[in-house]
């Protein structure tokens, strides 16, 4: 399982899960609190802010800024992340992030490692709120609402569709350049190879510039580095103790793909600088040695014995 | 090593060895210049006939021959749209390091992915035989290099994709 260790992209920020534990361990320790300002960079263009508001040691604030979040406001986030978070949440975020929480050192519960990790999924659950809300849609059947568009990067979107028998999640993602392009069309290639095996996975289809049918409707884009991911998700795959999995693995997706394109690319590298090296070799062998005067050796007696040329 | 490809090898390596009779010439254009006369063509009597040996359309080497140097360009097979981004990256990856290879050149000729100019002075300071050796060895670990680079970017494109598709 080692060997896989990587391949996986983790869903929490461990940047923020590790700050939090150093700082609520110290707390549990009543250590002194040292004084924070962290500021950590997330997929997406998303940033953490970890602060301690003004100047307070005592409380620790952790504050995201997403781009998109009033794109994702409509679809419940805030409700969500009152479920998810209660009191920690505050009611008016930091100047310029999107949401805030507030810690407070004097006071941290027993499972301070599960704090940690719930508010460095922060990022994860401002997303699922979107997802919850179709999969509710689908399960009670009510069809016909539009489609969620999420403007998850300046050029990247993501649509949410609820329809009768299934919920469709459709990435468009852009690749630059032209190897991008062609490496992300055999790693799509690659990926509805591999969903044959696995018939538990939902169905994932993919259409190179142009939107498939389902977004006709909307403003997609067209475009020759374009890409359209679409995930069918079945009702096996949004009953209640599924969603989160899916939810995890479907708002992973987009980054898991790019990340392994730019994987692809540095092995590749590597490849041709050692094949580079190994040319180099062989053609070195054509040069012939260098002519140095053969080392003078001197025989048992001490009398020096040069090589006949 | 497949049936065309050792013939292919093989008729390159002979006229490698038959063309690689270079002797130093000056330039009989500029006074006190010595330049490869197989590049600046500036003499007619000077350049030999170039030769194409091709295996097929996509595989074919193009030996040009001159008084005091010998152009020897490649055209590597890319197969699809994979293989043809992998040679071009690889290729310039390559020439990019052309001052260590001595003989590589640093663009290729139209239509060909990698180009070598061999001069006098090379023939003179390194072995001739080693050379032709380079060349072939060359063409022959190409194929494979770029052939197993698409296959481990295939194999990791699965890899990623079992491990994503496990999770649910």
């Amino acid at each position: 399982m080692d060997r896989f260790r990587m391949i996986l992209l983790e869903v929490h920020n461990r940047a923020i899960y590790e700050a939090l534990c150093l700082r609520f361990e110290a707390a549990v320790k009543n250590q002194k609190p040292e004084s924070t300002k962290l500021i950590i960079a997330d997929f997406d263009g998303i940033i953490y802010h970890l602060s301690n508001p003004n100047d307070d040691r005592t409380k620790l604030c952790l504050s995201i800024l997403l781009h998109f979040y009033k794109d994702l406001k409509e679809h419940g986030a805030d409700e969500l992340l009152k479920r998810e978070y209660g009191s920690y949440l505050i009611d008016t975020p930091e100047a310029d992030y999107s949401v805030s929480l507030l810690f407070d050192l004097t006071n941290i519960p027993e499972d301070w490692k599960d704090l940690a990790m719930k508010a460095s999924l922060l990022k994860r659950n401002c997303f699922a709120s979107v997802f919850e809300k179709y999969f509710e849609f689908q399960r009670t059947g009510e069809t016909g609402h539009k489609t969620a568009v999420i403007h998850y990067r300046s050029d990247e979107t993501l649509f949410v569709r609820a329809l009768e028998d299934r919920v469709t999640v459709i990435f468009s993602t852009t690749f630059k350049g032209e190897d991008d392009i062609i490496l992300g069309k055999v790693f799509m290639q690659e990926f509805s190879e591999t969903r044959r095996k696995y018939q538990q996975a939902p169905q994932v289809l993919f259409s190179y510039k142009n939107p498939p049918a389902e977004l006709n409707d909307t403003n997609a884009i067209v475009g020759e580095n374009r890409g359209y991911v679409t995930f069918v998700l079945q009702p096996r795959h949004i009953t209640k103790q599924a969603s989160d999995n899916t939810i995890n693995m479907i708002s992973m997706f987009r980054n898991y793909l790019h990340y392994h394109l730019k994987c692809s690319k540095a092995h590749m590298h590597q490849r041709m600088r050692s094949k580079t090296n190994d040319f180099l070799k062989v053609l070195n062998r054509a040069k012939p040695e260098s002519k140095t005067k053969p080392e003078d050796r001197k025989n048992i007696h001490g009398k020096i014995m040069r090589q006949t040329p | 090593m497949t049936t065309t490809l050792k013939p292919y090898l093989n008729a390159v390596r002979a006229t490698l060895q038959a063309s690689m009779c270079l002797q130093h010439f000056d330039s009989r254009v500029v006074e006190r210049h010595n330049k490869p006369e197989v590049e600046v063509k500036k003499s007619k009597e000077l350049l030999l006939t170039p030769v194409v040996i091709s295996r097929n359309e996509n595989e074919r080497v193009l030996i040009e021959g001159s008084v005091n140097s010998i152009r020897i360009s490649i055209a590597i097979k890319q197969a699809d749209d994979l293989e043809k981004i992998l040679c071009h990256k690889f290729m310039r990856f390559m020439m990019m390091r052309a001052d260590n290879f001595v003989i590589l050149r640093r663009k290729p000729i139209k239509d060909y992915d990698i180009s070598f100019l061999i001069t006098n002075t090379h023939t003179e300071l390194m072995y001739r035989q080693k050379l032709v050796d380079f060349i072939i060895s060359f063409m022959e670990d190409i194929d494979k290099e770029i052939s197993d680079m698409k296959l481990s970017v295939n194999s990791r494109g699965r890899t990623c994709a079992e491990e994503f598709f496990k999770q649910f």
